[in-house]
Parts: structure tokens; C-alpha cells; sequence
């Protein structure tokens, strides 16, 4: 979307309607991105239980939401630092579970959970971080997942007396919103079409609220710094930079997003499995990512939604979706890096150059 | 004033000494060239001085203080500044990034937590990249992809990230490496325009004896890892331990 | 049992496990260390074996979705283990000449990242592809007959024959790549643990086929682990990456590019697996990982790695 845009814009053709640049102009702003946001969480719910086949359900818009939370965070990691982790999963369900853990023993209300969650995740980011970031490429990436396999045996072994192991947690006990707004709580009339309920608002403003962080975090000085590390990491720290802090920044930043959207999954699911502390959870977030279109903020929500409607969806009618899936992914990352999300912007720059009058 | 000074600077790998004991000393204001023939020592020197490896024996201080062991950031933070031989630029960045990324360095310190703060808000920080920009003449140009630009000016926008910070103490790692006679001149100029107008010392490696001798000075030689001369361009010419270095001799 | 019968019986079963996670160790760590490849697609040569292998012993039902759409019924040559022993390997090292080819080739040059990635998503396209014709359960791989039952080694006790076959027939394996590796030409530019072909050129050797040959072998050492491991693990289509994450652990405690590094670090894995799971088994997964992060920051090129890529 229109972060600080690296490629060079083009000089448009002097006959360019004005129009087109103020456009132009208007989608640089941040606040076009957080409008966008908004507008899609309008709007998405409409088109996607509305489809002419194969229609999707409010509680998996919801789900794409938190999905997309902990997507975007993985970006941040991957598309602009360069680092590939394979053990997020243990931010998203170690988060998961503390906030599960926390809602049956001591309070339950939603945004205390998140709290908690994303605590959790910071501090677990924090001590993954200082040691697997000591080693660089493939190391890290083995390294991580060394850490999120430990954690899920943990949970199934000898901490399954607190996470139940194998079963999962079944105790997560959700509080009313703000200990006054029961999550199901639907809204009257208009309100009521645009709004849902309370619990959809929950997931929608954070959807949102990542959304609109991510985007100012791209925008301030880390964005710049991130992709440069990425690039050439040495002449970084030649240029005074703390390059080991900055990449600690961006793996906590990363599993904050994902405790995020550990925590609004707890509330939605009302339960923890241990499943989503396996690798495989990390290797979907890695598939999301990827297939979205790294290194941007809306190709992984559309990495997500692609995904979780295949999941969800189309799996009913097709058992192997899971290989179409694979195939997808191995396409993308030998032939079109930049995703989804990449074909979109592909097929915009193709539309606006017809509109202003095409090339000789 | 002494700047910086290495003090039995001393690293092995293993059962290899690459650098033997080198004492230097660099003044305020001067111009030092390193030289020496191939595998002399002279980068893992400049290597160990600058932090990217620690020695084995030895210290480095700056302006008085010991900088022994630190890190590159933390160095450079310090007033310390180096060009890389190649042109080590960021190159999916366009210009004007990766002179903002380097003015980021020296306006903010080696880390920030300023995430939530707009980039644009930074005045300090845009008007350093312009500066730093106009400066080597690649202002107009700074909405290009820096990986488009021909190598020449790949090399200007490397000394420019160098010079952004307003560096004390320059190392310049072989600048002339695989270029031609004119570009050569131009590089030889701007060495002579940094250490006139901004007054930064320099530390040259180079191989090129007619620059050595145009820029510096003062030289230092190495051979095997040991400083062996060390002093005006004159007094090196006529040494013969360092005519016996180089086997046969440069042309002089 | 006496305390010798007890020590001899871990003993057996951590060579035993070890066996089937050096063999698979060897291809991932000469391809890391030699091509600087990383090949998370590996684990799909021992589903190769597994599969495969069962198919040529005895039979392969298919009961997969798409199988079922196209109307295939089982496969099975009902030709015993050593066939299968004798054919997968093969098999399997054609196919890794083929993945050499077609897909280490054009990633050599691009990063890590990117290696990682594909290899994984190949992976997972072999699972499934996998799932989609064979099906997702559980099969059995029963031992041959010949290895069934015990053997008795006199006063020391008795022990599972199979596993003592598999501890042989791994050696062997073994023992042959070690020495091919250490007194041919191929095995030099393994040892030389480089990819610089010029150097290779300059040798009489033609770069690109040892490059081939590395992938080869290590696929059909890979393969040959699938056969062997059958029987001991189960045979689903997820038991590609529940080998896979070990194989790596005894790349990165053995150290990257050395076979006698693989074949220690998985001594090593194994003897923690087996030491654990039968003193405290809630521990046993736990430990390997806890020691594969132990190594991987204390010592990243491994206990005995020649390479240190990309530290």
C-alpha cells in the first residue's frame, strides 16, 4: 500500500489528469491507510458472507482479523528486516494461553487478557530475541524453531498440568467488555448492519489499530533502518547504528503483534489448543505471509484472508486444498516475492497507465 | 593533538599473526596513507581499530580515550568514519534514503525507540541528507533507486554515507580501486576538498603510488603484519628497507 | 535385568534410533556445508523411502482423496525388504540429481531466505501430495520376517534383532560414504567443503557433477533411512518433518559439513532422546532442543563443523 514508496514513482505524463496526482498525493497519507482500514472492515463483511458461492461466516471474518494482526507483525520481521523466524507460534500461543491461563484464575475481562497476552509475548520475545538473534540466516531460522518445539513439548509435557496438555484449555472464562458490554451483544438498525455486535468491534478495532501501528511504525525511522539492515547490515553499524538492538526491536515488535492477536483469539475461540504453539502454526504464518506479498502492511491481510478462506471454505470441497496451497507458495517465492498483494499493485499500475494515456 | 593512536596493536588467528605489534599514530588535521604489499596486514588493521575485530593484544585510543574492544557503532559514534572499497550503499534504497538512513546515525545516537514518530517529523534529520546530498552532487537525483546508479556515483553516495555524520577521522578503504585515470582524479580531489574543508583527518589504504604520494602526509608501511618505516612521503621513498619490501621496487 | 543387560539395552536402542537420524543427518549437512544449500525438502526423500519402500516390500494402499477420484486401487510388489532396501536408494538418489537440477541450481545465488522457503514449501507439496493419493492415517510397516524376534548375545541378554540390523545396515551405509568421500575425487570437493568451481575446474573435475553427486548421495542415504525407519516410526505423511527437525539438531550439534560430525551429534541426539524418554519422557523432546539451542549459541559451526556459513 502506499508506505513511503521505494520505487521511484515515474514522472507521470505532463497530460496527466490533475486528478490522478491529487490521488496520488492523498494515498501517501497515513491517514489514507487508516481510512482504508476502516472501510474495509465496513465493507469486507458484506462482500464476504454475500458471495455467489461459497460464502464465508461472521465468525471467520473475525478470525481473519486476528490472523491478519499476527500477519502483519511477521512482516515487519521478515519483509522489512530480512529475518525469517520459524517459531512465531510461540508468541501467538504462548500469549494464547496466559491470557487463557489469566482469564480462569484471576479476571477475564477482554482487555485485560490482551494485556496479559501481550506481555507475555514481549518477555518471551525478549529472551528468544537476545539469544537466537546472535546467530544470523539459516541459524536463526533453525534456532527459532528449536525454541518454539521446546515450548510446545513443554506445554504437552511437563506443564500440561497448567496448559492440560493434549486437550487443551477449556477453562478460558471471558468477562463482558470493559466488565459491562457482553461480547455478543448485537447493535440496533444501522448501527446494528455496520457494527455486528460488540465482540465483532473488538476484533475489528485492533484489526484496525494494527493496521494504523504498523503503518506509522514503517513510517517512522525504523522503516528506513529495518530495510537498510536487511540490505546490507554491516554498513549499518558502520553508519553508528546498534544493528543487534534494532533487530531485537523488530523481533519483539513482531511477537507484540502476534501476542495481540494470541490474546483476541483466546476470547473468540474460548479456548487454547496446543497446537497453536506446533511448528506447523509457525509454518502457516510464514505461508500467510509469504503468499500475501511481504514488505508491505496489506499483503499479509490479504495473505490471510486467501488462506483462512481456503482453510475454512474451500477445503469442504476440496481435500488437498493444503497442496494447491503448497504449490501457490512455492510459485510465489520462486517467481512473484512480492505476492498477492504484489499482483494487485501489478494490475493498478497496468489501469492508472491506461488512464493517463498509456505509453507510446 | 594525537587523535588516534594504536598501541602494540597485535591479532592471530590461530598460529598466523597478522598484525605484529603496529604502533601508529595519527594527528589532527593530517592525512596517513597505509601501505604495504598484499596481505601486509593493512585491512585487518583498520579492521581492528574500527571494531569490527578484537585484538588479541594491544589498544586503540581516540583522542585519549581507549576504545579497545568496542563496537563499529560505537566507534563511529565516537567521530569515527569509514568508506568501504566496494561501494557498500543500500541498493533497493533511493538516494535520498540511504542518506537519511546515515543522518539517522548521527542525529539519533546508535539506537532510538522512536517507532511511533513520524520520519518526516525530523527536520534536523532531512536537512543532514540534503546537506550530505548536495554536497557529493547527488541532490538531483535522490528519488532514484541507489542500485541504478552508475558505479562512479555508487562510490559518491558511499562517501557521502561516510561524511554524514561529520566524521573527525576518515578510513578510506582502497577509493580508487578498479577506476579510471579520471575518476581517479575526481576521488583524489575530494579527498583533498574533505580534508581542506571539513578538516577531517584521514587514513588512506591504498595501492596506488601516485595518489599516496600526491595525498598524504604522511606514510606507513607494513610488511608480514609489521609496521616497518613510518614517516614523510620523502623519507619513505628513500627507505630501503621499504624498497626491499616490495621486491624490486615501485616506481617511485 | 542385570545393570550390563540395561546398559547394553540403551545402548542398542540409541544406536538404533541414532541410525535413522544419521543417515538422514549425512545429506543435510554435506549439502549445508559443501553447496551452502539448505534443503528443508530433504525430509521429503525419507517420505521417498518410507513410501516407496513400502510399496516395493509389500503393498501401498491407496485410500487418498484423489486417488480415490481417479480411480486407483493399491500398489505392491510384495518383494520384501531387501529389494526395497536395494531399489530406494537408488530411487531416491535420481530424484535428488533431479532436485540439484531443477531446484538448487537456480537458488545457489539467491539468499537464504529465499533457499529456505522453497525447500520448505516443496515439502509440504510432497506431504500432501502424499496425502492426497495414499491418505493421511497411520499405515503399519511391519518388520521383515527375518528380523523378527530376538537375538541373544550369551550372558549380556537378548535384544531385538531388527534393531540390531538396522544398526548394521546403517553402518555399512556409513562406513561406504565415509570412504567414498574421503578417497575420491567428488568426496574432495566435500571435503574441500567449498563451492568454488573454478578450484574444481582447475582439478579435472567437472563442477557441476559433484555437485550433482553430493545431492545424490545424500537423497539416497535419505531414502535409505525411510526404508529402514518404516518400521520404527510411523508412517504418516507428517513423519517427513517429525525426522526432519531432529536431522537438523544433529547437523547443528554435529557441526555443518562433516560426516563424522553427523554421525557423533547423532549419537548424541539419540542417546538424550532415548536417555530421556526413559528416565523422565515428558522431558525427552524438551531436552534435544534445549541442547540443539545450547550448541547452536555456544557453538554454531557444531561440536566438529568445518563451516561456519553465514554466522
Amino acid at each position: 500500500m502506499s508506505e513511503p514508496t521505494e520505487t521511484a514513482t515515474p514522472t507521470e505524463n505532463a497530460d496527466a489528469t490533475g486528478l490522478l496526482d491529487r490521488w496520488d498525493a492523498l494515498r501517501e497519507r497515513e491517514s489514507f491507510s487508516v481510512a482504508a482500514a476502516v472501510a474495509f472492515v465496513v465493507v469486507f463483511p458484506f462482500v464476504f458472507t454475500n458471495l455467489p458461492a461459497y460464502s464465508g461466516y461472521m465468525s471467520l471474518v473475525e478470525l481473519i482479523y486476528i490472523w491478519a494482526i499476527f500477519a502483519i507483525g511477521f512482516d515487519l520481521l521478515l519483509g522489512y528486516t530480512g529475518l525469517l523466524s520459524f517459531g512465531h507460534a510461540v508468541f501467538w500461543g504462548g500469549s494464547a494461553y496466559a491470557a487463557g491461563i489469566f482469564s480462569a484464575n484471576a479476571y477475564g475481562e477482554p482487555l485485560v487478557m490482551i494485556l496479559v497476552a501481550t506481555v507475555t509475548a514481549v518477555v518471551l520475545a525478549l529472551v528468544i530475541g537476545v539469544l537466537a538473534l546472535r546467530r544470523g540466516g539459516i541459524y536463526f531460522a533453525i534456532l527459532t524453531l528449536a525454541f518454539g518445539q521446546m515450548f510446545y513439548f513443554l506445554a504437552l509435557g511437563p506443564l500440561a498440568p497448567i496448559t492440560r496438555g493434549e486437550n487443551g484449555f477449556t477453562d478460558v472464562s471471558v468477562e463482558p467488555l470493559l466488565g459491562v458490554l457482553d461480547l455478543g451483544t448485537g447493535f440496533a438498525g444501522v448501527f446494528g448492519a455496520v457494527f455486528h455486535d460488540v465482540g465483532y468491534v473488538l476484533y475489528a478495532g485492533f484489526f484496525v489499530l494494527a493496521v494504523a501501528t504498523a503503518v506509522r511504525i514503517v513510517r517512522s525511522p525504523y522503516g528506513a533502518i529495518l530495510k537498510a539492515i536487511a540490505e546490507n547490515e554491516s554498513r549499518v553499524g558502520f553508519l553508528g547504528l546498534n544493528v543487534r538492538r534494532y533487530k531485537l526491536a523488530a523481533f519483539v515488535l513482531s511477537g507484540a503483534f502476534a501476542g495481540v492477536a494470541g490474546g483476541l483469539h483466546t476470547i473468540h475461540a474460548n479456548y487454547v489448543a496446543v497446537g497453536s504453539l506446533y511448528w506447523i502454526t509457525s509454518g502457516d504464518i510464514v505461508i500467510i505471509t509469504v503468499l500475501g506479498g511481504i514488505g508491505s502492511v496489506f499483503g499479509p491481510v490479504a495473505g490471510t484472508a486467501a488462506f483462512l478462506y481456503v482453510e475454512n471454505i474451500v477445503s469442504g470441497e476440496i481435500a488437498f486444498w493444503l497442496l494447491v496451497l503448497g504449490a501457490l507458495f512455492v510459485t510465489v517465492v520462486w517467481l512473484f516475492p512480492a505476492g498477492i498483494w504484489g499482483i494487485v499493485d501489478e494490475l493498478r499500475s497496468a489501469v492508472r497507465g491506461r488512464l493517463t494515456g498509456g505509453d507510446t | 593533538m594525537t587523535l588516534l593512536e594504536t598501541d602494540g596493536l597485535t591479532k592471530r588467528f590461530g598460529e598466523l599473526t597478522a598484525v605484529d605489534d603496529v604502533d601508529l599514530q595519527i594527528e589532527e588535521g593530517e592525512s596517513l596513507s597505509i601501505i604495504g604489499p598484499n596481505g601486509a596486514g593493512k585491512s585487518t588493521t583498520v579492521n581492528l581499530i574500527t571494531g569490527l575485530l578484537n585484538p588479541t593484544e594491544g589498544a586503540v585510543r581516540y583522542r585519549d580515550e581507549n576504545i579497545t574492544g568496542q563496537e563499529p557503532h560505537e566507534i563511529v559514534q565516537q567521530g569515527l568514519s569509514k568508506s568501504f572499497q566496494t561501494a557498500s550503499i543500500f541498493p533497493d534504497l533511493t538516494v535520498r534514503r540511504n542518506a537519511i538512513v546515515a543522518s539517522l546515525g548521527a542525529e539519533h545516537g546508535s539506537f532510538s525507540l522512536n517507532f511511533l514518530r513520524r520520519l518526516g517529523s525530523y527536520n534536523a534529520v532531512a536537512d543532514r541528507a540534503r546537506r550530505t546530498l548536495e554536497d557529493m552532487g547527488l541532490y538531483d537525483r535522490r528519488d532514484v533507486k541507489a542500485k541504478s546508479l552508475p558505479y562512479g556515483d555508487k562510490r559518491r553516495l558511499e562517501m557521502a554515507l561516510a561524511l554524514a555524520g561529520d566524521p573527525d577521522l576518515l578510513f578510506l578503504d582502497e577509493p580508487t580501486a578498479g577506476m579510471s585515470p579520471d575518476e581517479t582524479d575526481d576521488t583524489v580531489e575530494l579527498i583533498e576538498r574533505i580534508k581542506e574543508e571539513r578538516g577531517v583527518t584521514i587514513v588512506l589504504i591504498e595501492h596506488d603510488m601516485e595518489i599516496i604520494f600526491r595525498v598524504s602526509d604522511r606514510i606507513a608501511v607494513l610488511n608480514r603484519g609489521s609496521k616497518i618505516a613510518d614517516g614523510t612521503p620523502d623519507q619513505i621513498r628513500g627507505d630501503p628497507d621499504v624498497q626491499q619490501a616490495y621486491l624490486g621496487g615501485v616506481e617511485i | 535385568m542385570s545393570i550390563a543387560g540395561t546398559v547394553i539395552g540403551f545402548l542398542i536402542q540409541t544406536l538404533a534410533v541414532s541410525s535413522i537420524y544419521v543417515l538422514v543427518a549425512i545429506g543435510l549437512s554435506i549439502t549445508l556445508g559443501t553447496l551452502k544449500f539448505v534443503n528443508f525438502a530433504h525430509a521429503a526423500m525419507y517420505l521417498v523411502g518410507v513410501y516407496i519402500g513400502l510399496a516395493i516390500a509389500l503393498e501401498l494402499q491407496f485410500t487418498g482423496d484423489l486417488a480415490s477420484a481417479l480411480g486407483l486401487g493399491s500398489v505392491g510388489l510384495d518383494a520384501g525388504f531387501l529389494a526395497a532396501l536395494a531399489v530406494v536408494p537408488v530411487v531416491a538418489f535420481g530424484l535428488g540429481l533431479l532436485m540439484e537440477r531443477f531446484v538448487a541450481r537456480p537458488f545457489y545465488d539467491r539468499p537464504d531466505t529465499d533457499q529456505i522457503l522453497v525447500t520448505f514449501g516443496l515439502l509440504l507439496i510432497a506431504q500432501e501430495l502424499i496425502r492426497a493419493f495414499v491418505g493421511g492415517r497411520s499405515i503399519s510397516f511391519s518388520q521383515p520376517e527375518w528380523a523378527g524376534g530376538s537375538v541373544g548375545l550369551g550372558p549380556l541378554g537378548t535384544y531385538s534383532s531388527w534393531r540390531l540390523s538396522i544398526i548394521a545396515i546403517t553402518s555399512v551405509l556409513v562406513l561406504s560414504v565415509y570412504l567414498y568421500v574421503e578417497y575420491t575425487d567428488v568426496g574432495l570437493a566435500v571435503r574441500a567443503g567449498t563451492e568454488d568451481t573454478e578450484m574444481l575446474n582447475l582439478l579435472g573435475v567437472r563442477a557441476t557433477r559433484p555437485f550433482l553427486v553430493i545431492f545424490g548421495i545424500g537423497s539416497g542415504l535419505a531414502g535409505a533411512a525411510g526404508v529402514v525407519g518404516g518400521p520404527v516410526f510411523s508412517v504418516t505423511p507428517e513423519v517427513g518433518v517429525g525426522v526432519l527437525v531432529p536431522a537438523f539438531l544433529v547437523v547443528v550439534v554435529g557441526g555443518v559439513g562433516s560426516i563424522v560430525g553427523s554421525v557423533v551429534g547423532g549419537l548424541l541426539i539419540g542417546a538424550v532422546e532415548v536417555g530421556l524418554q526413559l528416565s523422565a519422557p515428558t522431558w525427552s523432546s524438551v531436552g534435544i532442543y534445549a541442547l540443539a539451542a545450547v550448541v547452536l549459541l555456544v557453538r554454531p559451526a557444531g561440536l566438529m563443523g568445518t563451516v561456519e556459513v553465514d554466522g
